[in-house]
């Protein structure tokens, strides 16, 4: 073979093999940009999911809903028997209903569960 | 969604969006709770977001919150201070002991240790709600 067929094949078109695949893993990798690795800050919102809005006392009414707080998650926590109150300023009138109804202090039945960390 | 669709009436861009998951791994965890709540009849909830000191009670304080507490699990996550909570509520803690919760804890600590958030809430959901078996 000459020297341009020999580079032909055994330079550029390895080259271009290996370009092509790194393009595609550097584009199929860019999913989930927010990712979020141990040891990195994140400095999101506390967010509550729950699947029906209904099920937490005076909550408004979004079909994934979330509980949006700002950067002291505690402004959504208060204390005791305040709790319902705080829930955010959207809460709709009919969320108002189950403000009044809810019980001041929860019965604290004995809860369980588990805690762990990484 | 733009900027421009305020104008028609169509609602602003959740703020969730902007949290730390995708709208597919949203749609994931919404599907997943609404499963668990379906097949168990228990409430299945997950917050995001740190907790403050002593944690354990303030994850308690979160859980008592919701208007059913003692069918209640909760999955308090917190990514600051790498910590996990699953709270049950009383009746919901004979179905699915804490032995079993413990269980769920560490596979989902080994998902977020791995940086994945929404699979392991996802899968953790999974678990509980195998656990505490059909309503």
């Amino acid at each position: 073979m000459s020297v341009t067929e020999t580079l032909l094949v055994f330079v550029v078109i390895p080259a271009a093999i290996v370009l092509v695949i790194a393009g595609l893993a550097l584009l199929g990798g860019g999913r989930g940009g927010k990712r979020y690795r141990p040891g990195r800050s994140f400095d999101f919102a506390p967010v509550w999911f729950l699947s029906a809005p209904e099920q937490l006392a005076g909550s408004p009414a979004t079909s994934l809903h979330e509980l949006p707080a700002g950067s002291a998650g505690s402004r959504e926590l208060p204390a005791g028997s305040a709790g319902s109150r705080e829930l955010p300023a959207g809460s709709a009138g009919a969320a108002n209903k189950e403000l009044a109804t809810a019980p001041a202090v929860t019965t604290k039945g004995a809860t369980g569960g588990a805690s762990d960390r990484w | 969604m733009t900027a421009g669709e305020e104008a028609h009436g169509v609602p602003a861009r959740p703020e969730v969006l902007d949290g730390p998951f995708t709208t597919r791994q949203l749609l994931r965890l919404d599907e997943a709770l609404r499963v668990a709540d379906r097949t168990t009849g228990l409430t299945f909830s997950v917050y995001v977001g740190d907790l403050e000191e002593p944690v354990r009670a303030h994850a308690e304080k979160l859980h008592s919150q919701l208007r059913d507490p003692d069918k209640s699990v909760m999955i308090a996550v917190s990514p600051n201070q790498r910590l996990l909570e699953i709270v049950t509520g009383a009746d919901a803690r004979k179905r699915i002991l804490d032995r079993e919760a413990k269980l769920a804890a560490l596979s989902m600590v080994a998902a977020f240790g791995g940086g994945d958030l929404a699979g392991g809430l996802i899968s953790g959901l999974d678990q509980l709600a195998t656990h505490a078996g059909r309503a």
